[in-house]
């Protein structure tokens, strides 16, 4: 099967440059530097364009000089006005785009093997380890809630607690549809098969952004029924968590210890419990973006790891890298990827901003 | 020689039984696959750890182990390096394991068939965040006890006012310090699970087994807890509390006591009457032995509204209630009861 079209394609995906000659984005600054914007971004704005001033001055002089050492020293400075320009819009684009509480939230990231039997399994075992060896690589935490592996190696389900410095920021992207083409090692005639797994990004909710009810949940070991205490000595140290009104239910077994597994039942719990609550919100703000985050992009394939033309290709920005070994170790590679994303999520949201700010103005 | 021999006629002759039940149908059940392992195994065929699981799975339930899969899956589980079957890899699960590891596992596999705890078995155990080296006869720590610890530290926090609780980030953390009395530690599961989570805290820990002074006194060294800790060998019937103040008053008395009704001994299971040290469950009559002497004690030893945590059997909270009632000279009484447990 072919690769799904991109909704638009990444030639659209303006730059800076393009960004900031936009009229409506003008118009919009324009505003931000009165009254309206906060006492920083007027002074960057501001800032801004006393640099575009002095830019067009510069090089206005240049062209007027014909002495060869003033023309050299007018060029060193053309480029450092246009260094200190890129920075400046770097900065107003950050300030504009309001920052998000969620974005330094912790996380629970589950993967699940979707159509495509071993194979897929086997795959869903290597995006797992990638997005471990990439928590290493940012220096976050990396907890295992639950693993189900398959008989040859391959993995049906599992689920990972992510904390560290903006975790969320990061890892909300990767959510979706994960597809590999490839020949598998099962595979006799040597045709090429394509298998998918899914990854879903649950951010975990800090204790005052959820709160449940004790008697809200039933909480099931091996050892509630008959005789407890110095009475026996089982090991079965499983836990079982159901919450009640909806139905919720997550389970660890990682641990010998009882306690540690309800600890890890209850964060898993209390992430997907999070994760209901800010379905409806999210579906509401995100509807009309390419980049779905969450859980809401759960359904839509996102990326292709094709290892015949060794490439990994990201279908929402249409950006294509090779070397898919390299990426699949998790760092550098995947994470300009990630980045890439980010920053086309950051545009969106800009271009988001100013059009409503468009309407507001009509009306 | 005899009880090593045993087991392994047992075996052997659990695996009969399946197999003629059997019949001649295809072989679906377990232990013959399991049995036709074992001859691969000697001729260093692969194998994999869940083909080996499911073997001494099969072996097992042949011979009324109980928690057969569970056991299977800790035993295998620990030789490959993990501390659960669900925490191993996908890879490790599928990679054949090599001779050395067959047999290790074969080895610890021959204790469990003689009924020895698995935590016995591995040498080691986790209590809460620690993982602590288990030796028969030292009292292997249940789960309930992890709770107990639970509400020891949640009433040290509440104590020193910490905010922990009320999740006020403004403000600075006031860090408990507190004292704290541990009767009967066995592997020193409590006293070092408080001093870890209580970083200002001192423990005394007594036993009257020496095995368990030795054991504690181990598990407080590999955990890196041995200077906040002193572990003393002490029996609460002959000892002189005087020794228990090296430290002057303390805040908390801590205990998980023997209370196991003398009459419910009979009852237990044959790896607890084998190979756990009796002392350490046998509460006497009433299963309030012990817990009356601690109580006893207590008002010596705490300072002024200071706390006593007991776990005990359900049927004891109410029976403890009274006997305070008659013992109004201790200036004791019962404050909450959790579950299974309480604190007073």
């Amino acid at each position: 099967s072919e690769d799904p079209a991109p909704r638009r394609p990444l030639s659209s995906w303006p730059g800076l440059e393009t960004l900031f000659a936009a009229p409506a984005l003008r118009r919009f600054l324009e505003e931000q530097a009165g009254v309206r914007g906060g006492p920083e971004l007027r002074a960057r704005i501001q800032r801004l364009w006393a640099k575009e001033q002095e830019l067009r001055d510069t090089q206005e002089l240049a062209r007027a000089d014909e002495n060869e050492d003033l023309q050299k020293l007018a060029e060193e400075e053309i480029v450092s006005c246009q260094e200190e320009i890129t920075e400046l819009k770097r900065q107003i684009v950050l300030h504009l785009i309001p920052s998000e509480e969620i974005d330094n939230s912790d996380l629970v990231m589950e993967v699940t093997a979707g159509v495509g039997g071993q194979e897929a399994m086997l795959f869903t075992a290597e995006i797992f380890d990638m997005y471990q060896q990439y928590a290493a690589y940012k220096n976050w935490r990396f907890e295992i809630l639950e693993y189900f592996p398959s008989e040859i190696g391959g993995l049906r389900h599992a689920a990972a607690s992510i904390a560290g410095l903006e975790a969320y920021k990061h890892m909300k992207f990767e959510g979706g549809v994960h597809r590999v083409q490839r020949v598998p090692k099962t595979e006799k005639q040597g045709r090429i098969h394509t298998s998918t797994m899914t990854i879903a990004l649950l951010p975990q909710p800090m204790e005052i952004n959820l709160i449940i009810n004790p008697k809200d949940l039933q909480i099931e070991t091996k050892r509630a029924s008959g005789a407890g205490g110095q009475h026996v000595n089982t090991t079965d140290s499983a836990v079982r968590i159901v919450h009640i009104p909806t139905g919720v239910v997550s389970e660890c077994q990682q641990e010998r210890s009882q306690i540690r597994n309800k600890e890890k039942a209850m964060q898993m719990l209390r992430a997907k419990l999070y994760s209901i609550k800010l379905e409806e919100e999210t579906r509401k703000r995100y509807n009309a973006r390419k980049i779905q985050i969450g859980t809401k992009g759960r359904s839509e394939k996102i990326r292709t790891y094709n290892f015949p033309q060794d490439r990994v290709t990201d279908h929402r920005i249409n950006r294509t890298v090779h070397h898919i070994e390299s990426f699949m170790l998790g760092e550098e590679l995947l994470d300009e990827m990630i980045t890439s994303l980010r920053e086309y999520a950051d545009y969106e949201t800009l271009m988001e901003i100013i059009s409503e700010n468009v309407k507001t103005n009509l009306t | 020689m005899r009880l090593l021999t045993s087991p392994l006629r047992r075996m052997v002759l659990g695996l009969q039984n399946l197999c003629e039940g059997e019949g001649g149908s295809p072989p679906k059940c377990c232990v013959l696959n399991p049995h036709r392992l074992l001859r691969r195994q000697n001729f260093s065929a692969e194998v994999t750890a869940t083909e080996l699981v499911s073997y001494w799975r099969g072996v097992f339930e042949a011979n009324g182990i109980p928690e057969a899969q569970e056991s299977s899956e800790y035993i295998v589980s620990y030789i490959l390096g993990a501390k659960t079957f669900h925490s191993l890899g996908a890879g490790s699960l599928s990679t054949p394991l090599t001779l050395v590891q067959r047999q290790q596992i074969q080895q610890l596999s021959m204790k469990r068939l003689q009924r020895m705890p698995v935590q016995y078995v591995l040498g080691e155990w986790d209590f809460r965040e620690l993982t602590l080296k288990m030796r028969p006869p030292v009292f292997i720590p249940r789960p309930e006890t992890e709770d107990l610890v639970s509400l020891v530290l949640e009433e040290e926090l509440q104590r020193s006012g910490s905010p922990a609780v009320t999740a006020d980030h403004q403000c600075p953390t006031v860090v408990p310090h507190p004292v704290i009395l541990e009767i009967g530690c066995g592997s020193g599961a409590i006293a070092l699970s408080l001093l870890s989570k209580l970083p200002k805290s001192r423990v005394i820990a007594v036993d009257k087994e020496e095995s368990a002074v030795n054991l504690t006194r181990e598990n407080a060294q590999r955990l890196q807890l041995q200077d906040r800790i002193r572990i003393l060998h002490y029996n609460v019937f002959s000892g002189f509390w005087e020794q228990l103040l090296p430290w002057g008053p303390v805040d908390t008395i801590v205990s998980n006591p023997p209370y196991v009704f003398h009459g419910d001994m009979s009852h237990l299971a044959e790896e607890i009457l084998s190979y756990e040290d009796l002392g350490a469950l046998d509460g006497g009559n009433d299963g309030m032995r012990v817990i009356k002497k601690i109580l006893a004690l207590a008002p010596c030893i705490l300072k002024d509204h200071g706390s006593v945590f007991l776990e005990v059997d359900p049927r004891h909270p109410k029976m403890v209630e009274n006997w305070l009632q008659n013992h109004p000279d201790l200036s004791l009484s019962v404050s909450a009861t959790h579950k299974d447990f309480f604190g007073k």
